[in-house]
């Protein structure tokens, strides 16, 4: 309908997106595209792109790399999601409040808020997961609680201007309590931005997560970009396939996020629609 | 030869707007010396007209036709240079909105002092005072050097005649000066505008949508509908004896601001008492600093009785909008009684108040956010009712009778709020309010934001559905027309007082304090009454 018009408008928005599409394609069809586990040895090592059936070549112990890419995207995808999904709970649950009830407890969870905000987040992240033994529970956990400030103070921001409206004080006049006006009149209309910064946020969480993978923090018994960036790194200049392919994976999967959520920000603020759209 | 001549202009509107061009062969002359009304609703062009006329059109609405001759030359033919000489100097615009069109970051002598620059003019020092002190300001050396913010809405506005007349132009436009601000400051701008109009001889086009503006101010008048001149004349001609039927709804539906009949002759029992209430409001302050406060309401006793209107009216700023959410628990005073039906209502808590919310009601001021865009129109009306415990079909079923109350469609019932104007969305929310059954009905300005024929439907459905109901009605309105029109009884309010309340006749006929006086003589037009059309 209107929205999907609107969002196909953007041309970098629907290449985003079917990369997105192509990206968790890939993730879900892994294990038929490449039988068996991808930590396996499937050919000589060193294998350049192309040579000996393999696609993208293999590393330094053999092992496919288009496997690995194929399952590291299930990893970045899960992470991606789920911790965004867990960032969103418990910031919009915190910015939700304190833009509702103002005052004292705007105040204090603000500062609370801030508190997390000083820290550098991948100091932070590397802390944590280091303290809680890697794992992808722990990498999820970390990453949540790294990401949410952002959306507590745009939920925040978003609450204290609608708390104020005239519909909302409707809701208080017919007798609503405070819980079923939060959750029926304020939040459906402070979705639009919640959604496009989720968007971005998934993205941020990947690149997260490949980063910890990279330093050695990943989860260890499951194959992920930066792991496969991490490992290829040493010998770069012998076999620049190794970490050229995971990272162009992360360049795509990162930049489609980034695109769909412009698209998706434009598309559910007809107002702000200018920039960028054609009309 | 006419100041300025617009003649036959036609300006088209984007593609699948809901008409084809914003303006039609609108034809219109004023001559030096002259104050020539344009009056429409919103929506009508009248905007338009003055918009292309200083040059000022939006990108992408293209001049399909026609002249706009100023001083012997076309405005549409020339370059943007030569228009910026023009500006300012020979034509010159006040807008609507004094709180955005100054520039916030600049001393107000500084922006006057610019237009005369840039124009070449080089007397600002000694300009500026003069200018300032012309337009009534008190104190115009130490005015020029303070920031807008400082200034009320009256002042910014006389600041920005100031600087519409430093050059002392030929042709002023005024597109709704006088609309954003309070009755008294309105018309302290009117006699300005008049004044400062006979002495330089400057030409005035003023756009309004206000019928006693016109019969203030106006020599000539330019009635607008849809984009076209309908009706043109003196004044006394347009005034007094409309030709054109749309002239005539327009000024029957006029507020006539005369005090009609009062209704219940024998006051029921009391249903609302306030006493003593007292609400102050804290800006600023911290930790180390004391905040700045202020009392919004105090001294404010009335009492309601069962079956009657009782108005309060005020200025901007004069607490009547506090006071009613004092009522009905949006606002906490800190002091004071509040008695419904002999209960007490100040500082109950959010449970004990839900018994009452079924008896009292309210009607908002915008009707563009005071209803949930997200929520269709039936679910929104009949959410009161569920919420105090009826079946869902049953509080839909009554949503329906509901909207046929208020003179609306059962269709409506799936449609979201955006699909309707502002006129059928306060009715939506006076259905809304209604649903609950509620003893009393507060409304708060509940027809300032509808253009005049609306406000006139809306408010003889008020006075409909009070009769029929038997309610209770607390009315907050800045509008003393329309206070008299729907009143039983009003209470004036200044500065968070009542300083006079009593029958609306007798408080309109033969005001006892000195500021419900004033207020009386402000409104517009009152000198004119408008014919009685058939």
């Amino acid at each position: 309908m209107n929205f999907a018009r609107r969002f196909c408008r953007h041309p970098g928005a629907v290449i985003g997106l079917v990369v997105l599409i192509l990206v968790i394609a890939m993730a879900l069809l892994a294990p038929i595209l490449f039988p068996g586990s991808p930590w396996d040895m499937a050919g000589a090592p060193f294998e350049p792109p192309g040579e000996d059936g393999m696609l993208l070549g293999t590393d330094s112990l053999g092992r496919d790399v288009a496997a690995g890419i194929a399952y590291g995207a299930r990893v970045s995808l899960l992470v991606g999601a789920v911790s965004t999904v867990v960032s969103l709970f418990i910031g919009v649950a915190l910015g939700a409040i304190a833009g509702y009830l103002g005052g004292l407890v705007d105040d204090l969870v603000m500062r609370f808020t801030e508190f997390f905000q000083t820290i550098p987040s991948f100091v932070l992240a590397i802390l944590l997961v280091a303290i809680f033994t890697p794992s992808i529970s722990s990498i999820i956990a970390a990453i949540a609680v790294v990401s949410w400030p952002p959306v507590a103070r745009v939920v925040r921001a978003e609450f204290m201007s609608l708390r104020s409206r005239e519909f909302v004080q409707a809701a208080q006049v017919l007798g609503k309590r405070p819980l079923g006006i939060v959750l029926t009149d304020i939040l459906p209309n402070a979705l639009s931005p919640i959604i496009v910064l989720a968007s971005l946020m998934t993205a941020s969480a990947i690149l997260l997560e490949s980063s910890l993978s990279f330093l050695g923090l990943g989860d260890p018994n499951l194959m992920s970009w930066g792991f496969l960036i991490g490992s290829g790194r040493s010998v770069i200049r012998l076999a620049w396939w190794m970490s050229v392919f995971p990272g162009l994976a992360i360049f795509a999967t990162v930049l489609a996020l980034n695109l769909v959520g412009e698209g998706l920000s434009d598309a559910l603020n007809p107002r702000l629609r200018k920039r960028g759209a054609k009309p | 030869m006419s100041l300025l001549s617009v003649e036959n202009l036609t300006i088209g509107l984007p593609s699948g707007g809901d008409r084809a061009n914003a303006i039609e062969n609108v034809t219109l002359q004023i001559n030096p010396g002259e104050i020539v009304c344009v009056v429409g609703e919103s929506g009508s062009g009248k905007s338009m007209t003055a918009n292309a006329t200083m040059g000022l059109l939006p990108p992408g609405l293209p001049v399909r036709s026609g002249r706009i001759m100023f001083e012997g030359i076309d405005l549409l033919t020339q370059s943007p240079e030569q228009l910026r000489r023009l500006r300012g100097a020979r034509l010159a615009m006040i807008f609507q909105e004094p709180m955005t069109a100054l520039n916030p970051l600049m001393r107000v002598g500084d922006q006057i002092s610019e237009a005369l620059r840039m124009h070449g003019d080089t007397s600002a020092a000694t300009r500026v005072p003069e200018l300032l002190a012309a337009v009534n300001l008190p104190d115009p050396k130490n005015l020029a050097r303070a920031y807008p913010f400082r200034l009320s809405g009256g002042q910014r506005q006389r600041v920005m005649i100031a600087m519409a007349l430093a050059l002392e132009p030929s042709l002023l436009i005024a597109d709704e000066p006088t609309t954003a601000l309070d009755v008294t400051t309105q018309m302290q701008i009117l006699r300005l505008i008049r004044e400062i109009q006979t002495r330089r001889h400057t030409g005035v086009l003023f756009i309004t949508h206000d019928f006693g503006v016109v019969a203030e101010i106006a020599d000539r008048v330019a009635v607008m509908q849809h984009g076209r001149i309908v009706e043109t004349g003196t004044a006394a001609e347009v005034l007094n004896n409309p030709q054109h039927p749309y002239t005539q709804a327009l000024i029957a539906a006029v507020p006539r601001g005369i005090a009609r009949a009062t209704g219940p002759t024998q006051p029921g029992e009391p249903v609302l008492r306030m006493k003593g209430v007292v609400k102050t409001y804290r800006r600023g302050g911290g930790l180390f600093a004391k905040g700045t406060s202020f009392q919004a309401v105090h001294d404010a006793d009335f009492v309601l009785h069962r079956g009657e209107t009782l108005g309060i009216v005020g200025e901007s700023g004069s607490g009547k909008s506090t006071l009613a959410r004092c009522v009905v628990g949006l606002v906490t005073p800190e002091r004071g009684e509040i008695k419904f039906n002999g209960s007490e209502l100040r500082a109950l808590s959010a449970t004990a108040w839900k018994p009452f919310r079924r008896h009292i009601q309210m009607v908002f001021q915008d009707p563009y956010a005071s209803l949930n865009p997200r929520r269709s129109v039936g679910d929104a009306i009949a959410e009161g009712p569920i919420l105090h415990g009826t079946s869902r079909a049953k509080a839909l079923d009554r949503a329906r009778d509901l909207l046929r109350l208020v003179q609306l469609d059962a269709g409506a019932m799936d449609r979201f709020p955006h699909e309707f104007s502002g006129g059928q969305r306060q009715r939506i929310g006076l259905a809304r309010a209604l649903a609950m059954e509620p003893e009393l009905l507060i409304a708060d300005e509940p027809v300032s934001a509808l253009d005049v024929s609306v406000q006139a439907q809306v408010l003889g459905l008020l006075a409909d559905i009070r009769k029929r109901l038997g309610l209770t009605m607390l009315f907050i309105t800045h509008d003393l027309r329309v206070a008299a029109e729907i009143c039983d009884r009003v209470a004036v309010m200044q500065r968070g007082a009542i300083v006079e309340q009593g029958e609306t006749g007798s408080v309109f006929n033969a005001p006892n304090h000195t500021y419900t006086q004033a207020l009386l003589d402000s409104i517009p037009g009152r000198h004119w009454t408008p014919p009685e059309s058939a």
